[in-house]
């Protein structure tokens, strides 16, 4: 809205949204856009659902929206959910291999969503299906599945690599700065172009 | 002749109480309301104690009413400050018998340090503010608002002021009210606060105020008085009597209930009059309402807006604006109905809310409570999580350290340990304390359980006394639990909330017991310590999904379709195999 973009990020608390978040407040910001993100915490480490936004632009006034141009969700129901903020010309980039079932699922009360791509197709939304558990496992840690997704949510951001580069060393703590960058660059380097896909 | 009492305006509020079928009052001294528990603790029928502040006077008031008695409780003004965490929360989960809280306000600080005008905590907290202006008006006013209380399921605050607690009149008393006591029904949508529920009552609390208004609009206790003189006088309290008698000649529009105000009511005083006052004392409280009708008054320019007042101030305050010219402009422009924010639409994915942490050590106290009938009134934090399906282990979560107070006044309303509080160790040391102080010097029933897991896990592993860690990591001393109790003259047990078998049996024997005492579980928070002794093993043939290990509420068990299954997350902490029957769940390490 208004040359602003919206970026929301979606999991279970715990799965490091609000980092991811602030990768790429911090990236937006290397970048000369104008930045604001907002979040809920407290329950968010208690395996709730976890939203956070971060919206970028030449001038940005509010930090929060209930549409998004992009979601970002770890996990497969919470990308499903995510689908909900996004209008047509929007991007889904999912763990799509990541399940993690709330109670009301495990007692059999409410059933998974499973097929992630057909309610995308049926959104009008690009899906950029991620399995984020493996590359994050690749890169040495199950934990850098957030950083993982951003790298592939690359491909539908307008930052360029230093920019990634400059929000990673902002935001994330040193000692794990190395892990991180390499679940970013495995990430990246797991989607497809659109061109070369279409072609 | 009909018998005739003098009282003071405290007296004839105590003696209003137990005429209106109050069985339980409870307060804070504070002048000027110190006599009306004082008096009620004397008149048959109705127990009385004094509690160690007005936040756990208030709490145990809230859980008197819970337990179906109609409450009175009773501070001066600037106690209802220490009040306000649970006034504010308790105008959400109303009452289920009448809770009236008297609020005595001390214009002029004749023994108070600030003269606040208590006025607005009724605006504050969307509720009915009823003010007497005498003796007669404190007795007959205390039974009208627990019939208020009750039809519209809110506290209502009762203002006298130094002048009515301290003045004294003739009563003539009422017949007494009968009032059966209501039951308790245990209703989480109502009485727990989480942010689900909460948000519901909030709706309930703004239409609430609506219906307030209408009520407001038709109440006895609003009168409209015609005078003969082109002059109309809008005022509450004491601050009537003396409008009454400097100015005998004026039209009333007279508010026993002036909170919601009635905005017709305020017009139709204008349909007959070309000038209006407000007196009141303090803030322009109704005034400022007036003004927000569009309709001209006289108020703050020439009633003082602090102190007293009495006939002769008000008399020589308004005496000059009546020789001037009436204002033209007479036609009020009412204020829409608020709108509510719309509702969200309902889910169509599996909804996932917060839960107690798989391997939360504290989860074997909720397993073992919920065995028990008893309500467990709770408290603010993660362990407000332990209220969530399948546990349904807690009844009630109002205000940091809250759950004490309301155990201890519906067990003492009850007559017996019907309900125990359930409280972690930093909201504890934040205000449960006191409310366990008041506890037992009130020698009220109950067990406390303190989920000691030596951190404000809730909001981020902050440091509390009970760890001594402070904001920069280094390290103060840290208060031990057991001792503190102990000083205050409370038996205390501490468990291993680890070992499940000893924590059920411990539990049951302070529930089986007589008299107070608190029960301390600890057991680190599973997200610091993060120890993961590896995931349990089940043993699909042993399994019969008999649902007990399901039960416990752990996100790292899944029902399958022979036997449960461990999935993602188990740390291996034991509680599933400590419930297991048929020894078909095996800890990691000793599988052979």
């Amino acid at each position: 809205m208004n040359g602003v973009t919206t970026v929301s990020l979606m999991g279970v608390g715990g799965q490091g949204i609000l980092l991811a978040a602030a990768i790429i407040a911090q990236t937006a910001s290397a970048a000369g856009l104008r930045v604001k993100t907002s979040e809920v915490h407290g329950m968010a480490q208690r395996g709730g659902s976890v939203l956070s936004t971060v919206r970028f632009g030449k001038e940005v006034w509010s930090p929060v929206t209930h549409s998004a141009d992009v979601v970002i969700a770890t996990e497969l129901l919470e990308g499903h959910r995510g689908l909900g903020l996004l209008g047509p010309e929007g991007a889904l980039v999912c763990a799509v291999s990541t399940r993690i079932p709330p109670g009301s699922v495990l007692r059999g009360e409410q059933a998974y969503p499973e097929d992630l791509q057909a309610a995308a197709a049926a959104h009008g939304v690009r899906l950029i299906a991620v399995d984020a558990e493996a590359l994050a496992r690749e890169a040495g840690t199950l934990r850098a599945v957030n950083v993982a997704l951003l790298g592939a949510a690359s491909a539908v951001l307008p930052f360029t690599a230093e920019s990634w580069q400059r929000g990673l060393t902002a935001a994330v703590p040193a000692k794990i700065l190395a892990v991180n960058e390499r679940a970013f660059a495995l990430g990246r380097d797991a989607v497809v172009p659109e061109d070369a896909q279409t072609s | 002749m009909e018998r005739t009492l003098f009282l003071s305006g405290n007296e004839a509020l105590a003696h209003g109480a137990a005429r209106a079928g109050a069985t339980f009052a409870c307060g804070y001294p504070g002048t000027p309301s110190t006599e009306i528990l004082e008096t009620i603790a004397r008149l048959e029928g109705v127990h009385a104690e004094w509690c160690v502040n007005e936040k756990v006077a208030l709490e145990t008031a809230i859980g008197a009413s819970r337990a179906g008695r109609r409450t009175l409780v009773t501070m001066k003004h600037v106690g209802l400050n220490v009040a306000a965490d649970p006034l504010l929360t308790l105008t959400e989960t109303g009452v289920t018998a009448g809770l009236v809280i008297v609020s005595a306000d001390d214009p002029n600080m004749n023994s108070s340090q600030n003269e606040q005008d208590n006025r607005n905590y009724a605006k504050f907290a969307k509720i009915p503010m009823l003010e007497p202006s005498d003796s007669q008006e404190a007795y007959d006013f205390v039974a009208e608002a627990f019939a208020l209380s009750e039809e519209f399921d809110t506290p209502v605050l009762l203002r006298p002021t130094t002048r009515v607690s301290h003045g004294r009149g003739q009563i003539v008393p009422g017949v007494p009210v009968a009032f059966e006591p209501r039951e308790y029904v245990k209703d989480v949508t109502k009485h727990l606060m989480v942010p689900q529920w909460a948000r519901l009552r909030t709706r309930f609390v703004i239409e609430r105020l609506q219906r307030l208004r209408v009520r407001a609009e038709e109440s006895p206790l609003n009168v409209l008085e015609a005078g003969t003189a082109d002059f109309g006088i809008i005022t509450s309290g004491i601050s009537y009597v003396y409008a009454r008698e400097a100015f005998p000649k004026a039209w009333f529009l007279k508010l026993g209930m002036s909170h919601p105000l009635p905005y017709r009511k305020v017009a139709q005083l204008y349909q007959h009059v070309s000038r209006v006052a407000v007196v009141e004392e303090l803030d322009p409280f109704l005034e400022e309402q007036v003004r927000m009708l569009g309709l001209p008054v006289i108020g703050k320019e020439a009633i003082p807006a602090n102190g007293e007042l009495d006939q002769d101030v008000v008399f020589r305050a308004l005496e000059p604006f009546l020789s001037r010219r009436p204002p033209r402009r007479r036609r009020a422009v009412f204020p829409p109905a608020p709108r509510l924010a719309d509702l969200p639409p309902a889910p169509d994915l599996p909804v996932r809310p917060p839960v107690l942490c798989a391997g939360c050590k504290h989860r074997s106290v909720f397993t073992a409570l919920r065995r028990h009938k008893v309500a467990a009134m709770g408290d603010i934090g993660c362990y407000m999580l332990g209220a969530d399906p399948p546990l349904n282990a807690l009844d009630s979560s109002l205000c940091m350290g809250a759950g004490i107070g309301i155990m201890a006044g519906f067990n003492k309303a009850l007559g017996r340990k019907a309900s125990v509080a359930v409280i972690g160790d930093s909201t504890f040391f934040h205000s449960g304390i006191t409310a366990l102080i008041s506890a037992h010097y009130n020698e009220a029933d109950g067990v406390v359980l303190i989920l000691d897991n030596r951190t404000t896990a809730m909001t981020g592993h902050q440091g509390t006394p009970g760890s001594g860690v402070r904001p920069d990591l280094t390290e103060g001393p840290a208060i031990d639990l057991q001792k503190l109790c102990e000083g205050i003259g409370v038996r205390c047990v501490t468990v291993d909330a680890t070992d499940y078998g000893g924590l059920k049996a411990a539990l049951k024997a302070e529930i089986d017991a007589p008299g107070l005492s608190v029960f301390v579980a600890q057991a680190p928070c599973a997200l610091m310590v993060r120890e993961n002794l590896g995931a349990v093993i089940v043993d699909d043939e042993r399994c019969n999904l008999c649902g007990l290990c399901l039960e416990i509420g752990c996100p790292a068990i899944a029902p399958g379709d022979d036997a449960v299954s461990i999935i993602d997350g188990c740390t291996g902490c034991g509680l599933c195999v400590a419930v297991c029957r048929r020894g078909a769940l095996i800890p990691a390490g000793e599988t052979s």
